[in-house]
C-alpha cells in the first residue's frame, strides 16, 4: 500500500494505491472454473487520530491495483498519520500508514 | 495540559485507531447486500436509496470520452452540496455497483477512482443529500478495449 497525504490550505489530499488483484467472478470462472475464487476489496476506510475521514464499500469493478484519491478537512496536522484499513472478500485485512506532509 | 493527561489522551486515540473501521462506519455490503447484486443502474440506485429517480443537479462527473483501457477507466466526481453518501454505478459490467462512499463530517466531497468497464457504457453517480433527496450525474463514454471480461 502506498499512501501520500498532503496538507495545503487546510485541506488534506490523499492519494493511495491499494495493491490488490481485484478479480471478478467472471474472470475467475474463466481462469479456474470457480466463480467463488473471485477476490476483491470490499471495504476500505481511512482514519486520522482515531476519527474516520473516509469510508468506502467497494465492488469487483474497481480496477486492478486501484488508486484512490480523496480529501478531508478539519482534522489532521502535518506529521499526523493517515491510517488505511481494508478487508477483502476472503476476509483478509491490511493496514497501511502514511504521514501527512 | 499535564504530561500524564496528554499521554492518556494519546493512548486513548491510539486505542480507537485499532478498532476495525467496519464497527463504526456503515459497511454497505453488509447493510444493503441487494445493491451489489443489482444488474441495472436503476435497480442498484433503488436498492441503495429507495428510489431510482435522481435529480441531475449539484453533482459533477468527469471521465475520458474514449477510454483506451477498460480495465482502468479514470472517473473524477464531486458534490457541491452536503451529502450523506455518494455512489458510482455503470451499465457495462454484469452488476452495476462499483463503490459507495460514506461522507464523514471531515469529507471534502471530491473523489477520483479507476474502474473496470467491459464495454462502452454510461457511468452514473448517485448521491444522497443531507436533505434526503437523491442527486446524480451521468457520463457516457466509449471503451476501446474492454476490461477483464467484467
Amino acid at each position: 500500500m502506498k499512501i501520500k497525504a498532503k496538507l495545503k490550505n487546510g485541506v488534506v489530499k490523499v492519494k493511495f494505491l491499494a495493491k490488490h488483484g481485484m478479480t471478478t467472478y467472471n474472470m475467475m470462472e474463466k481462469k479456474t472454473g470457480n466463480r467463488d475464487d473471485a477476490n476483491f476489496i470490499t471495504h476500505i476506510s481511512a482514519t486520522v487520530n482515531g476519527e474516520t475521514v473516509w469510508d468506502a464499500s467497494t465492488s469487483q469493478f474497481l480496477s486492478k491495483n486501484p488508486i484512490f484519491k480523496f480529501q478531508f478537512q478539519g482534522i489532521g496536522a502535518k506529521g499526523d498519520k493517515v491510517v488505511i484499513n481494508w478487508i477483502d472478500r476472503k476476509g483478509k485485512t491490511k493496514t497501511g500508514k502514511g504521514k501527512i506532509r | 495540559m499535564k504530561r500524564r493527561e496528554f499521554l492518556n489522551l494519546t493512548m486513548g486515540a491510539l486505542a480507537l485507531a485499532v478498532v476495525p473501521a467496519s464497527v463504526r462506519a456503515e459497511d454497505y455490503r453488509k447493510s444493503k447486500p441487494s445493491v451489489w447484486s443489482a444488474k441495472t443502474v436503476d435497480d442498484g440506485i433503488k436498492a441503495l436509496y429507495g428510489t431510482s429517480t435522481i435529480i441531475e443537479k449539484g453533482i459533477k462527473v468527469k471521465a475520458p470520452k474514449v477510454a483506451s483501457n477498460g480495465g482502468a477507466v479514470p472517473v473524477d466526481f464531486s458534490a457541491d452540496m452536503p451529502i450523506k453518501s455518494i455512489a458510482v454505478f455503470q451499465d457495462a459490467d454484469p452488476e452495476s455497483a462499483v463503490v459507495v462512499y460514506e461522507a464523514t463530517k471531515y469529507s471534502v466531497n471530491k473523489y477520483s477512482i479507476k474502474i473496470k468497464m467491459a464495454k462502452s457504457g454510461t457511468i452514473t453517480i448517485a448521491a444522497l443529500g443531507q436533505d434526503g433527496k437523491v442527486y446524480g450525474a451521468k457520463v457516457t463514454l466509449d471503451v476501446a478495449l474492454g476490461g477483464c471480461e467484467g
